[in-house]
């Protein structure tokens, strides 16, 4: 246990904990705050994602989309998976309203994506942690210095950020590396920072695009525990992947994506079709 | 708020140092166009005060009939000035005019002859000063129409070719001006937009993680306004230090028109300050803008 993991537990253990029989551990204030919010803010049977009838047509014409319907209940754990140019990212980027649905909805917490002022999209991309495969790391700031940047530029306190920064830190186990720039770690570090960065907000969904598309087989393994972690933390996971070996293996909720149309959601599914 | 605007400030002052090259290269061309704008400001004052002295030396100068009463001389006199047109009205007598004569002819080196004559040849004179040299007309047909006026110099002629040569200037020069200000816009917005975009993945990650425009854009600003206040002080120091060299070719060049130098320099700071630090906040916000519209 890192020291500064052990500074955390303390103060996380003023907060409500409503898991009483797990151990206690750095992370412990992410999940419990989840689960706090969960409870007091949606009811337990509204999904946290749904997207109904979706198509998305760009404006040079190309349908990324096609007619999708999609509920994702809070705490999933979803692939995302279908070849290049299917539209995976295309999904992902109306989940955080970086484009607008041409027709249907995305509702994201009750909130719907197409009808939400502009102002309000700040507020909804904080309750999402986005990862990609690029890892979109700033070069001259360290490890330490990009995670709190995310804090930095959304007003946080300064008094928040250094006790939030060093929590996630040691979740992704990063600690000893909080003084390094991205260009002195390796690619799943690199990863890892940008997870944490991802995470310290505490948001409900955690959304990763091809985030072990640069990894080598071993590193994207690690990646992927870390992501379970996390989910089994109460955080939803949705990651697209070409990862056809961790997809089969790990027996997920698997949403399989074609020319734009979903063409399969199976829960514990493989990578490709099995009949 | 004041936590957002130190927030602001501190990450304009990171931004301007963290890449200082690109930093420095903007605040060096921002500079440079101050300077350019700055020059042509000066030359166009110049030019403009120069025609405004030249359209002064413009008055109609009626003679007298050597038969004219003194008081009729003065009805007439209190008349012209009475007029709109009008802006001054000198008697010149026939001593004043020979006066002037012989000195004039001293002035250019030439024998005078009057010393010959025994009697004074000239007439006494009204000169009339315009409020505009346009009006050239209405004031000497008038002075025409007095029966104690002998005959009026016609210039009617040479003050409308003046004022055609003088109306070009004025809007050849303004327009330069245009020019020369609009090329200065485009440059620093472009310079300043370079910068802006080399930071675009920047802007990318504060967009991604929430980070609401206020907080993406017043950085930028702030920043924008920084290199616009250095480029400025760059401009003003550098005019500052020639300014001494060419002064004495500028009080020579300037001392016979009605320019004065304090309001000169004040409008000078003023302008280059105020083009420095509006178009460095005009070029972020224009450049920012393009990546939080989406
Ligand atoms: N900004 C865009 N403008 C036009 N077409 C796009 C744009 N982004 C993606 N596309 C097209 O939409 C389709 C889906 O792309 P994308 O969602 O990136 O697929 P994936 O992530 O599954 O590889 C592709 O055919 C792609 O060329
Ligand atoms: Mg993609």
């Amino acid at each position: 246990m890192p020291p500064i993991g052990g500074r955390t537990i303390q103060a996380s253990t003023a907060e409500p904990n409503l898991i009483t029989a797990t151990p206690p551990s750095t992370t412990r204030s992410i999940r419990s705050r989840v689960l706090g919010r969960s409870q007091d803010q949606a009811s337990p049977e509204r999904p946290l994602l749904v997207l109904h009838d979706v198509t998305m047509r760009y404006p040079n014409g190309k349908l990324a989309l096609r007619d999708v319907d999609l509920v994702i209940p809070e705490g999933d754990f979803v692939f995302l998976v279908g070849p290049s140019g299917a539209g995976k990212s295309t999904l992902i980027k109306l989940l955080i309203r970086d484009e607008v649905a041409t027709r249907g909805e995305v509702v994201l917490d009750g909130q719907d994506l197409a009808h939400l002022p502009r102002r309000q999209v700040p507020r909804i991309r904080r309750k999402i942690g986005i990862v990609f495969q690029d890892f979109k790391l700033l070069p001259s700031k360290s490890v330490w210095e990009n995670v709190a940047f995310a804090l930095e530029v959304t007003g946080t306190p300064r008094g928040r950020i250094g006790p939030a920064v060093d929590r996630v830190l040691a979740l992704v186990g990063l600690t000893d590396q909080a003084q390094q720039v991205p260009s002195q770690l390796s690619g799943g570090e690199q990863q890892r920072t940008a997870i944490a960065r991802a995470l310290v907000h505490d948001p409900r969904l955690i959304i990763a695009d091809e985030p072990t598309g640069n990894l080598d087989p071993l590193i994207s393994w690690e990646i992927l525990q870390l992501l379970l972690r996390i989910n089994e933390l109460g955080v939803t996971v949705m990651m697209a992947t070409h990862n056809a070996e961790v997809v089969t293996a790990l027996r997920r909720r698997v949403v399989a994506l074609e020319e734009g149309w979903v063409i399969r959601d199976e829960v514990g599914g493989a990578y490709h079709r099995e009949d | 708020m004041l936590s957002f605007v130190l927030f602001s400030l501190s990450r304009a002052w990171q931004g301007f140092w963290r890449n200082a090259v690109m930093s420095l290269a903007a605040t060096a061309t921002m500079g440079l166009m101050l300077l350019m704008l700055a020059g042509f400001w000066i030359i166009q004052t110049g030019l403009l005060a120069g025609l405004q002295f030249t359209e002064q030396k413009v008055e109609v100068v009626g003679y007298l009939q050597p038969n004219a009463q003194a008081n009729q001389i003065e009805v007439l006199q209190s008349r012209l000035e009475a007029m709109p047109e009008v802006a001054s009205v000198a008697y010149i007598d026939r001593d004043i005019a020979l006066a002037r004569f012989r000195a004039s002819m001293t002035a250019q080196g030439r024998e005078d002859l009057t010393r010959y004559l025994d009697s004074n040849p000239l007439y006494a004179s009204l000169e009339v000063k315009l409020v505009d040299p346009s009006n050239v007309r209405a004031v000497g047909d008038a002075m025409r129409a007095d029966p104690n006026i002998r005959n009026v110099i016609n210039i009617e002629d040479l003050v409308d070719r003046v004022l055609t040569v003088t109306n070009i200037l004025r809007t050849a020069g303004t327009v330069v001006l245009v020019v020369v200000g609009i090329i200065v816009l485009f440059i620093i917005v472009n310079t300043i937009r370079l910068a802006v975009v080399a930071r675009a993945e920047e802007i990318e990650i504060m967009r991604l993680v929430g980070a609401s425009d206020a907080f993406i854009r017043w950085p930028f600003v702030f920043e924008g306004a920084f290199v616009g206040l250095l480029g400025a002080l760059l401009a003003l120091g550098v005019l500052a230090a020639v300014a001494d060299p060419i002064s004495g070719f500028m009080v020579d060049f300037f001392r016979v028109l009605p320019l004065q130098f304090g309001s000169l320099t004040r409008d000078l700071v003023v302008l280059v300050l105020g083009a420095g630090v509006g178009l460095g906040v005009l070029g972020s916000w224009l450049s920012v803008r393009t990546y939080l519209i989406r």
